[in-house]
């Protein structure tokens, strides 16, 4: 009968429900929906051949291009290293697990512009390896390798952040009885822990790489923003932007939006199979 | 295959698990660890296992130094509590792990694991489960699933930690009758862990009653049952009344039978225990004494009647427990006297309460064979 946990007393006058209702739907229209809706309508103001166009001009392509390779660097590290520390913490005990969490928190802490001001000081001309790394004719800062670090650096908590409360729900059993079933320790990691934990694995990935190829703040400040060189897709976007060149930046916008409506769609299954493999566990 | 455990301990931080254990355990037998919980038992299963490893001491198997042995080395086969199975594979799948994790000299083929996998099916009767996932099978279906999966790699050795312990009282029921004569089909050796006395009886061969990491009995089940070496084991086997002072006398003054009481003349500290059936009722006094008290509560519970009775100067009161059809016939009510005789009473004595170990039986008074 009762399909839903309100009883009558909890239950408000109808007035009240559309106020709450429709102010909220009001306020996501206005601030996530229609700017959504301005870059396509922006980006597809001069027609659908010079969207194209733009799209497919050899900057924005150049641009797309390092994102790219920078995402492909960084979120296999991340996806390594967050299983890695994921593991350590889900599945031991040893002092300073509780440091090791919140070290790992700090990129979310820590605003990314800062994030990438370390970098500058560590590896710029002026840094502490400066003249090292002058002496050794090797470019960090203010090129790709900068770019690497810094996005490295803002993206590595997000597959340890979700695999840690994935894995700590399963608990350490089925790799025990693995274990006793003669399993080596490779064989219960890829046969055991890590199908159990795949979703949260894919979910951590696909946030590390809205991030990889999303962040701004930390990029901006370590690529120096060399056309052509050192722009990622943002920093394209921001500097034709800068230009008053409105429908081309408005169009490689439109990139970086649609990979974040398809990860939004993907996001959410995979929290639906989360859900799923969790509610199994329940003995 | 034999089990032996030398002077093993095992402490956690402070807490002290296990305590220079000692134990043997005979091939094919089916031992109970039985014990309150933190008193080391399954402690002393995952030492036995390989999945904890012992500060001092060694552990023997089949007569080979098999502590340094990892788990997976050690070819024992373990049942959780959970069952632990892996929940994203088939229960087919389940079964088959141990044979598709061997290295390849020693894996047998996908048909003859098939064949391994559908007898071990046969076995546990559940061959209709095979395509199925383990969050699809009840309780009961999944434990036995973890016990054909231990059984594939045909272990040496079965430890099953609390394996019925997550199960309704009606599939405990079943289950613990099914695992005896599943045992007496394999004669594989047994250990498992229990906090379930009931359980520990019903089941195994010997029983071991652990408390605070030491092994304080064993025996088999009818050992630690009448022969219990002390008030900790006579109380944690089964229910029983603790009684002292004045009422322990008379309840001795009552009974057809008493554990040799004689070198305990003049000891401060004398216990005795009743088991609940262990009385005699009558509605009004009997010629061998028995002392009088008033029935408090009557709770018929099917074939037998529990009655807590109160007597004067025992605050704790006695629970007792009759036949209903003897109920019956003594036309007694709530509140009304009762007369009360003890059949038998277990005593302890001494400053630690330690057993009579060579106890004589000692007739009371009234007692005529």
């Amino acid at each position: 009968m009762a399909t839903r946990d309100f009883t009558l007393a909890q239950r408000e006058p109808n007035w009240v429900k559309w106020l709450v209702i429709s102010f909220a739907l009001g306020w996501i229209i206005l601030v996530v929906v229609l700017p959504l809706i301005l870059i396509f309508a922006q980006a597809f103001e001069e027609g659908g051949k010079e969207y194209l166009q733009s799209v497919f001009s050899s900057d924005t392509l150049g641009a797309f291009k390092r994102t790219a390779i920078i995402a492909l660097i960084v979120v296999p590290l991340n996806t390594v290293f967050g299983l890695t520390a994921a593991w350590s913490i889900a599945k031991f005990d040893f002092r300073g697990k509780n440091l090791l969490l919140t070290l790992i928190d700090i990129p979310f802490s820590v605003s990314p512009v800062i994030s990438g001001l370390v970098f500058v000081l560590l590896f710029g001309a002026q840094g502490y390896f400066g003249d090292w790394l002058f002496d050794h004719d090797i470019q960090i800062i203010f090129a790709i390798p900068g770019i690497v670090l810094a996005t490295l650096f803002v993206t590595f908590p997000f597959v340890a952040r979700e695999l840690i409360p994935a894995m700590q729900a399963q608990g350490t059993e089925e790799e025990q009885a693995a274990l006793s079933l003669g399993a080596s320790g490779l064989q219960t990691f890829f046969k055991v822990t890590l199908p159990n934990a795949r979703w949260a694995l894919m979910y951590g990935i696909l946030l590390c790489t809205a991030r990889a190829i999303g962040e701004f703040g930390a990029v901006s400040v370590v690529s120096g923003h060399i056309r052509g060189e050192t722009d990622t897709l943002p920093l394209h976007v921001e500097i034709l932007y800068n230009e008053y060149n409105f429908a081309a930046a408005f169009s490689a916008a439109t990139i970086l939006a649609g990979f974040g409506l398809v990860s939004l769609v993907a996001k959410r299954y995979m929290e639906y199979k989360i859900r799923k493999s969790l509610a199994k566990t329940g003995v | 295959m034999s089990i032996e455990v030398k002077n093993v301990s095992k402490r956690f931080n402070k807490f002290t698990a296990l305590d220079h254990v000692n134990l043997e355990v005979a091939s094919g037998e089916l031992l109970a660890l039985l014990g309150p919980s933190g008193s080391g038992k399954t402690t002393l299963l995952r030492v036995l296992a390989g999945l904890e490893s012992a500060d001092e001491g060694r552990i023997f198997l089949n007569g080979e130094d098999a502590t340094e042995d990892h788990v997976r080395e050690r070819r024992v086969g373990f049942v959780f509590q959970h069952y632990a199975l892996f929940r994203h594979m088939t229960i087919f799948d389940n079964i088959a792990f141990g044979l598709r994790v061997k290295e390849k000299k020693l894996r047998p083929s996908e048909t003859e694991i098939a064949r391994r996998v559908n007898e071990l099916l046969e076995l546990i009767q559940l061959n209709w489960v095979a395509d199925r996932f383990p969050h699809q099978l009840s309780g009961g279906q999944r434990q036995r699933v973890a016990l054909a999966r231990a059984l594939a790699v045909q272990p040496r050795v079965l430890l099953l930690d609390e394996p019925f312990g997550a199960l309704d009282a009606k599939v405990r029921q079943e289950l613990r009758t099914w695992l005896r004569r599943l045992h007496d089909e394999l004669h594989i050796t047994s250990v498992f862990v229990t906090h379930d006395q009931e359980e520990a009886l019903e089941v195994s061969d010997r029983i071991v009653i652990l408390d605070k990491g030491r092994i304080v009995q064993v025996g088999s089940p009818a050992e630690v049952y009448h022969q219990a070496i002390s008030p900790f084991v006579y109380e944690f086997i089964g229910p029983a009344n603790r009684i002292q002072g004045k009422l322990l006398l008379d309840a001795i003054l009552s009974a057809d039978h008493v554990q040799d009481a004689r070198g305990l003349v003049g000891s401060e500290n004398l216990v005795g225990y009743v088991r609940p059936y262990d009385f005699h009722i009558s509605a009004s006094p009997v010629a061998n004494g028995g002392f009088r008290a008033t029935l408090d509560q009557v709770r018929p519970l099917g074939q037998q009647v529990t009655l807590l009775l109160q007597v004067d100067g025992y605050e704790p009161g006695l629970r007792v427990q009759i036949p209903f059809r003897e109920w019956q016939g003594l036309g007694l009510t709530e509140k009304s006297d009762a007369w009360v005789n003890a059949r038998h009473i277990q005593l302890f004595a001494g400053n630690d309460l330690k057993s009579l170990e060579s106890a004589q039986s000692w007739h009371g008074p009234g007692a005529g064979i």
